[in-house]
């Protein structure tokens, strides 16, 4: 029970990190689209998601692995 | 009571699930966040975990729980006894206690109406003889129920489970996936159409047809990849689910919406999500149809284990499981049977074949007062002999346990590689997003050409838009760089190597003896017992002042050397006090006896101090040889041992023996020359004696007159000049040589395996063997690097061509679906290169052993008729 409570924070600790990450990455690339060329919005929507993803999925595990190791060292 | 269990212990945890070398380090990761754990080696190939840890801090089900967590699992097995004398529910919860205590076993429910418990357990851990045992230690009787399947029926079941359920998958995804290809393709195929309803080719129709395929036999890469990311970590299956998740919900909106921007719906790609899954689990299916096949050679050890023993019980034979019988307890086998137990013959003549442990090809005759090893094959007659060695201790579950450690370790290269796939998924993300942004930015405004298509295909790029085109290469780049190859390349074919080899009796002791052993410069032999055969016999004996009236005799010299020698155990004095046997001199026990290693013995016999050993011993005691010293380099010359004879500080005489090769030495170090190999020897004896033998066998290098405690600073030294050596000795008297040397191999140790010091043990007293070591070796890391290079081969030439690079000149993409076949390709081809090891046969042939799979068969036709009616 206790081991699953600090389960339930790290990852609330972890998503707090890597969803800004993933975002800031999404955002920053529907910015670039939008001032780099005429892009059709689709394109730069279905591109912001796609690289927000795949910004997730590397930030994800990276995080999630830092703050529980931050989180065994301070046990 | 049950043995308490020490704190400190090493497990090793069958694991489940694992598919790539990413696995190996989610499972490594997952245990040792465990409080408790201080080391974790996990092995793909194997599938199992070996984990250092604290056993009051952590627990198997605490272990259990991580590993399930990160979306593998650790299989359990159940097993029903029959209790018997329970009365009440005071002993149900003893019976249960009593089991829950066993290291192992995870639940116990003991049903008190049925008189029946049911346990569940992690199959390796704990075994069904001690469960019985603490049941009956508790008070009660246990009985195994006969549905209980032993560890390796249920490894088969477990395999032949994953084999059914992707090849149920392949079939949904294959079936259907064939009627996609027909859909997407119908205009291309000419007069074939009149056959093909034209509905098939309708985009919402293929929409359908697809569907299945990703959410049935796709559905295992998300939930995967999923329950790994919750985690923390990512895997094989993250890059199937990006891919077919990326090409499906594309080819969904395309569908649906064929003005939202994506291409329309001249860029569906239905059929490459639906090819992707079928071409992944084709890959699957095939791994498990595979994998399988690398472990056959402790499959066939296992195999060997004989289940039922008969007991001789005063005048009555009895019938018993194999682990239970007991040391001391006499056994009874007639012909065609398998030896349950290691024992020794008590009465009765026969031959027994121990070709399946040792690789010896003839059959061995065994009478009273011989060795026979449990699952060697009894030939011809009957016999009855008296159990040593039972359980765990016999020597088939030593060599088991050797090879099973061997191949759960981990080479160097298999730690590297390991490394590189572990770090390789989130390089590939990372890459993924670099060549989205590249075209989308860049490359599809320079490059993109409508008229393009995809390798091996005709189906046109046209419609696509900037978004479609980048994501198209994004995915294929996901997918192509799957390196689940590079996870089975160096495990698979340690696994075949070292059961190979197992096979002609050579047992590596961990991946890493392997390594080494393909990577020797220069091998140490020492002579005695190891070249030779290390039973010398007397061949001169000379009195000192024999022609002075008064003088002693032979005998006497004889009398007095074997009495100095009764005690020692060295092979030369054994050869005296044979000598002096056989001439019919009396050998009285010494009153005092001293071992002086290196140099000889020292004695006090009938009241007269005996001294008996090498020039060098003489001189420190100031005994002065004489003219015995030019006699003893006549004989030395001939490669004989002299030992001096003083008795009472005074010459007496000298004794010269003789040691003579073993059968195969010469043949054997012809070879190794042949294989470019330094071979050198290392002996006490003097310099002459050493020439003499290296001569005969054709050793160029000798380093002669080395103390025992010194041959391993001659190892030393070579290994100082860069060279990796190898020493080769009996493994007792060599063992600080055996462990300085980069590769230490035991030879000649028999089967009782587990005492031996050295990184290879040689079971069989043949130094040929040393040569299939070599060759074994060789052969297992040329298997290695050809499977590394395939692994990486793909994945290096792949990633390039799926990212775009040669695109703006060959106006050619590879699809996602050919990208999956791809890697489905590389690690079947990895696997079937180990396969090929399975026809490795060394240079040096002798008749190869006989088959053991084809003679359990026929020995345990009695084991199997009884086993049935239990």
């Amino acid at each position: 029970m206790e081991g699953d409570a600090v389960e339930r924070g790290i990852a609330r600790r972890s998503a707090g990190i890597y969803l800004p990450i993933s975002i800031a990455a999404a955002l920053l690339f529907l910015t670039a689209a939008s001032l780099m060329g005429d892009y059709t919005p689709v394109a730069r929507i279905g591109g912001a998601v796609w690289v927000g993803m795949l910004s997730l999925i590397v930030s994800m595990p990276v995080v999630t692995a830092r703050v529980k190791g931050r989180a065994r060292r301070r046990e | 009571m049950n043995a308490p269990i020490p704190a400190e212990n090493t497990i090793t945890l069958p694991v489940l699930g694992m598919t790539c070398a990413s696995c190996i380090s989610h499972v490594e990761g997952a245990l040792s966040e465990l409080p408790g754990v201080s080391q974790v080696m996990v092995n793909l190939a194997t599938g199992k975990a070996t984990i250092d840890r604290d056993s009051s801090r952590v627990s198997i089900e605490d272990m259990r729980r991580a590993v399930s967590d990160v979306g593998y699992s650790v299989p359990t097995a159940e097993i029903t006894l029959d209790v018997r004398g329970m009365t009440c529910a005071s002993c149900v919860a003893h019976v249960e206690g009593a089991l829950t205590d066993l290291e192992g076993v995870t639940a116990a429910v003991v049903n008190l109406g049925l008189g029946t418990a049911r346990v569940t357990y992690v199959p390796g851990l704990v075994a069904v003889s001690q469960m019985k045992r603490a049941v009956r230690e508790a008070g009660y009787e246990a009985q195994e129920r006969s549905q209980g399947l032993d560890a390796l029926d249920r490894e088969r079941q477990a395999r032949g489970e994953e084999i059914r359920r992707q090849g149920r998958n392949l079939v949904v995804a294959g079936a259907v996936g064939l009627l996609v290809m027909v859909g997407t393709f119908y205009d291309m195929l000419g007069p074939l159409r009149s056959w093909i309803p034209e509905w098939l080719s309708y985009k919402w129709v293929i929409g359908l047809l697809t569907t299945p395929i990703v959410l049935g036999p796709g559905r295992q890469f998300f939930s995967n990849s999923w329950r790994g990311l919750k985690h923390g970590v990512t895997d094989m299956n993250l890059l199937y689910a990006t891919g077919i998740g990326a090409a499906y919900g594309i080819a969904v909106i395309n569908t649906v919406f064929p003005r939202a921007g994506f291409g329309g719906e001249g860029a569906t790609f239905f059929e490459s999500a639906a090819l992707l899954t079928a071409f992944i689990v084709l890959g699957r299916w095939l791994e498990a149809l595979t994998r399988g096949r690398t472990s056959e050679a402790i499959r066939k050890l296992m195999k060997l284990q004989p289940k039922l023993a008969r007991v001789l019980r005063g005048t009555s034979e009895e019938e018993i499981p194999a682990d239970e019988v007991q040391v001391g307890d006499l056994l009874l086998i007639r012909p065609g049977e398998s030896v349950a137990v290691d024992g020794l013959v008590e009465e009765g003549y026969s031959a027994v074949d121990e070709s399946m442990l040792t690789g010896e090809s003839l059959p061995l005759e065994k009478k009273a007062g011989d060795p026979v090893i449990g699952g060697t094959l009894n030939k011809t007659g009957a016999f009855k002999f008296r159990a040593t060695r039972v359980g765990k201790e016999t020597a088939l579950a030593q060599i088991i346990k050797l090879v099973e450690d061997a191949q759960a370790s981990k080479a160097p290269i298999q730690k590297l590689a390991d490394w590189v796939a572990g770090h390789f998924i989130l390089g590939v993300h990372v890459l993924a997003v670099l060549v989205f942004v590249f075209w989308f930015f860049f490359g599809y405004r320079l490059y993109f050409d409508p008229t393009s298509s995809f390798i091996l295909s005709p189906y046109r790029l046209g419609e696509i838009g900037v978004f479609g085109f980048s994501l198209l290469l994004s995915v294929t780049v996901l997918v192509i760089s799957c390196p689940c190859a590079v996870g089975l390349a160096t495990p698979s074919a340690m696994m075949a190597g070292t059961g190979k080899a197992a096979e002609y009796g050579v047992l590596f002791k961990a991946a890493q003896a392997i390594e080494n052993t393909s990577k020797l410069q220069t091998l140490i032999f020492d002579k005695t017992g190891t070249l030779t055969r290390g039973e010398p016999s007397v061949t001169d004996v000379l009195v000192y002042g024999e022609t002075e009236p008064g003088s002693l005799t032979v005998e006497d010299i004889l009398r007095f050397a074997a009495g100095a020698e009764k005690n020692s155990e060295h092979p030369l004095g054994e050869a005296i006090v044979r000598g002096a046997r056989e001439r019919g001199a009396e050998v009285s026990d010494p009153e005092r006896f001293q071992s002086i290693p290196g140099h000889g013995v020292e004695a006090a016999l009938q009241g007269h101090a005996v001294l008996l050993g090498n020039r060098r011993l003489m001189a420190q005691r100031g005994v002065d040889i004489g003219y015995l010293a030019e006699h003893a380099e006549h004989l030395e010359a001939e490669g004989k041992t002299v030992m001096f004879l003083a008795i009472d500080d005074q010459p007496a005489g000298l004794i010269a023996v003789a040691d003579t090769l073993k059968e195969h030495s010469r043949e054997a170090i012809q070879r190794l020359h042949q294989l470019g190999l330094e071979v050198a020897m290392i002996t006490g004896d003097n310099a002459r004696t050493a020439q003499a033998i290296a001569r005969q066998v054709g050793i160029h290098r000798v380093l002669a007159e080395v103390l025992p405690q010194d041959k391993a600073e001659e190892v030393k030294k070579l290994q100082a000049q860069g060279k990796r050596v190898a020493m080769v000795g009996d493994g007792v008297n060599d063992a600080p040589a055996l462990a300085q040397a980069d590769v230490g191999m035991a030879i000649g140790s028999g089967t009782d395996v587990a005492k031996e010091t050295g990184d290879v043990i040689l079971i069989k007293d043949d130094l040929r063997d040393v040569v299939v070591a070599l060759e074994a070796a060789k052969a297992t890391m040329r298997k290695v690097k050809q499977n590394l290079f395939w692994a990486f081969f793909y994945n290096t030439l792949g990633i390039p061509i799926g990212a775009g690079l040669l695109y703006p000149v060959i106006r050619l993409v590879v699809s996602p679906e050919l990208a999956g076949a791809l890697m489905a390709v590389s690690s079947v081809s990895v696997t079937l290169n180990t396969l090929l090891l399975r026809r490795f046969k060394p240079s040096l042939r002798r008749p190869a052993p006989t088959e053991p799979a084809a003679q359990v068969l026929e020995g345990a036709r009695w084991a199997d008729v009884t086993a049935g009616g239990d």
